[in-house]
């Protein structure tokens, strides 16, 4: 038991020192803690499994610790209005995240033009309020529904592409939706959309700087609180949607289709329903990207950025909510941390993913076994626990 | 009438015909055995009456017509299968594996998962007790370890959770692509005892039944009918078909069989 504390304190401890440390070397030093960390959790099963109980016994103490975090964050970064931005990008690859994972890891549904779903949505806000004059909240909730209205009529000519040419072709979806962005007269060819108003709250502009209990923050923590919302928000309904029978129709689609078939399973309907959700959030994404920085341009939604939404999802693990979070959180403002290695440090990318590839496959926090939240009683995490518990089966 | 039956079943691969004009049927609660060398067209059979492969022909299933529907209607109608190498997903959970057999049967969708949890977790606590039961009939350890990833299974509990998964659809017809496949001669023995089971716990369900072994089929089977090069060549009981001269001819070759039904 004392095992166990030691190590949830011992990570607290780290990933706060990891946002806070100010020096490069502060900075290695913790990056470098947690690697070993991870490292012995590997080689020793007692210390993973004292991690593994950390985590599932006290989940409401983690959750809770890490909710006070993030909440508390801005106030430590007041001085930085940079990494509070970074930080806002960070809860917006949570987003993103969370819908590739939906489509790659939940269903299978491989999409490599993640940024051209986020420009879609980012898009849309920018032509709806610029150009035809629409309120922001509008154009912000329209943004979201074109991109995946849109993914849905690219998805119908392509069902019966699978694997490697579906890649293939939302490759070429990404870069036509660039080529388009870059030469059409109306979407501002290479200069892009400016100026799009930014969204008020209560007669609250998100432009201006905000001052809660009397401590005055940068005006990116606006969008920071909101962005921490959206992340939630979409963090919570990707965990439900995981935890139910859609999930478990989704994974055996994309284990197996022919089982998935012959147990009555639509792959059509269900392929197209993952796809949907998943460019829905990652088109919401992409419309709060657009009035955070009040700027659209095409180099904005290049394919190299959906290159980086798809290496948050294998680093935090394939089909892991939790691990969606801790890979958009590791991997966005850690390059931002290494800037003194300049261009080298989009090596890092490469390195984290072949690293990733070749020691956890499954990546950071794979995905554990579906419960269906049901829960199971704190200490037994044996199957008789949860049966007893969870199941209700009596014997 | 029969329950299901097909009359001129033809399947072709480019010039192959590898399913040649099948007439066959089964009755309510009955296990028609479907022996046949390798290659002599019973998967494709099975393939052909789940929609999984264009067949030709007409395929009749509680008097109406099947083909032309996916693979996911036909199971819907009432038939459900299992594979010859096994198709479970082995990352997900034992139970997990059996509740996508309850597909069909599933009322919550998308809604109730995201704002309608009670009613879906009251279905899904449903569900698990079935699964559970379903196990529990072949393996009650199988219940304990409900939580574990199939792919940590011996061979023989991977083909149980496949057979639960097919019975939790409660298919009228039950396709089993020869179960005892990977086995050795005591897990053999075990499966038997195991598909006596559900012969007695479902006493109206139908199977058609692909094996290789023959101590199998004669223990599991009354009628059997015997393919070779995608034609029916036999129909009987078991004793009629293992002493036909052109079922010999297809399992022992020429010389042995004619041997064989002169001693005999």
């Amino acid at each position: 038991m004392i095992g166990v504390w030691a190590v949830e304190l011992g990570l607290f401890v780290l990933v706060v020192a990891a946002l806070l440390a100010e020096r490069p070397i502060a900075v290695g030093l913790t990056v470098a803690a947690i690697g070993i960390l991870l490292l012995a959790a590997r080689t020793s099963p007692r210390l993973w499994g004292w991690v593994a109980t950390a985590f599932r016994t006290h989940r409401a103490a983690a959750l809770s610790g890490a909710a006070v975090l993030a909440l508390a964050l801005p106030f430590f970064l007041r001085a930085s209005p940079y990494w509070t931005f970074v930080a806002t990008m960070a809860l917006i690859y949570v987003t993103i995240g969370q819908g590739l994972n939906v489509q790659m890891g939940t269903a299978g549904v491989i999409n490599l033009a993640g940024a051209a779903f986020a420009g879609l949505g980012g898009y849309t806000v920018g032509l709806l309020t610029v150009r035809l004059g629409f309120a922001p909240w509008l154009a912000f909730a329209i943004g979201p529904l074109v991109a995946m209205v849109v993914g849905a009529l690219l998805f119908i000519p392509i069902l019966k592409v699978r694997g490697h040419y579906l890649a293939l072709v939302t490759i070429a979806f990404g870069f036509i939706f660039n080529i388009l962005m870059n030469n059409l007269e109306f979407t501002g060819g290479p200069q892009g959309i400016k100026n799009i108003p930014t969204l008020r709250l209560f007669g609250h502009a998100f432009t201006t700087a905000p001052t809660l209990f009397g401590v005055t923050l940068p005006s990116h923590a606006n969008f920071y609180y909101a962005a921490l919302a959206m992340a939630a928000l979409v963090t919570w309904l990707a965990w439900r949607l995981y935890n139910s029978w859609v999930g478990l129709t989704l994974n055996t689609l994309r284990d197996d289709e022919i089982a998935a078939k012959c147990s009555g399973v639509s792959v059509t309907r269900h392929k197209l329903l993952a796809f949907s959700i998943g460019n829905l959030f990652v088109g919401l994404a992409g419309a709060f990207y657009a009035v955070m920085v009040g700027f659209v341009s095409p180099p904005d939604f290049d394919f190299g950025y959906s290159l980086v939404m798809l290496s948050v999802v294998i680093l935090g693990g394939l089909d892991s909510i939790p691990g969606v979070v801790l890979g958009a959180c590791l991997l966005i403002p850690l390059p931002e941390r290494f800037r003194m290695l300049h261009e080298y440090r989009l090596l890092l990318y490469g390195a984290a993913i072949v690293l990733m590839l070749l020691f956890r496959p499954r990546g950071l926090w794979p995905a554990g076994v579906r419960r269906y939240g049901l829960g199971s009683p704190a200490g037994s995490f044996g199957a008789a626990g949860t049966r007893a518990e969870g199941v209700g089966v009596s014997r | 009438m029969s329950l299901f039956a097909t009359r001129g079943l033809t399947v072709r691969f480019g010039g192959l015909t590898a399913v040649d004009h099948v007439d066959a049927g089964v009755e309510e609660g009955e296990t028609l055995g479907l022996i046949g060398p390798n290659g002599s067209g019973k998967t494709t059979f099975f393939n052909a009456v789940t929609g999984l492969v264009p067949a030709t022909g007409e395929v009749v299933f509680r008097g109406a017509p099947l083909p032309g529907l996916e693979p996911h209607q036909i199971c819907r109608r009432g038939i459900a299968r299992t594979f010859q190498a096994s198709r479970l997903c082995l990352g997900l959970s034992v139970f997990d594996n059996v509740l996508i057999g309850m597909h069909t049967h599933v009322r919550c969708g998308l809604l109730e998962a995201l704002f309608r949890r009670a009613r879906m977790l009251s279905e899904v606590r449903q569900a698990l007790k079935q699964a559970a039961h379903l196990l529990s009939l072949f393996n009650a350890d199988l219940v304990d370890r409900g939580f574990d990833p199939v792919g940590a299974l011996p061979q023989i509990d991977r083909r149980r959770v496949e057979i639960c998964r097919a019975l939790a659809a409660q298919p009228r017809l039950l396709l089993l692509d020869e179960p005892s496949a990977g086995m050795s001669p005591e897990e053999t023995v075990e499966l038997m005892k195991d598909l006596q089971i559900v012969r007695e716990e479902m006493p109206g369900l139908s199977i058609i039944i692909i094996e290789h072994d023959m101590f199998v089929i004669e223990g599991v089977s009354r009628r059997v009918v015997a393919f070779n090069y995608g034609r029916k060549i036999a129909e009987g009981t078991f004793a009629e078909v293992a002493r036909n001269e052109e079922v010999r001819e297809a399992y022992l070759g020429r010389g042995s069989g004619t041997e064989g039904s002169a001693r005999a």
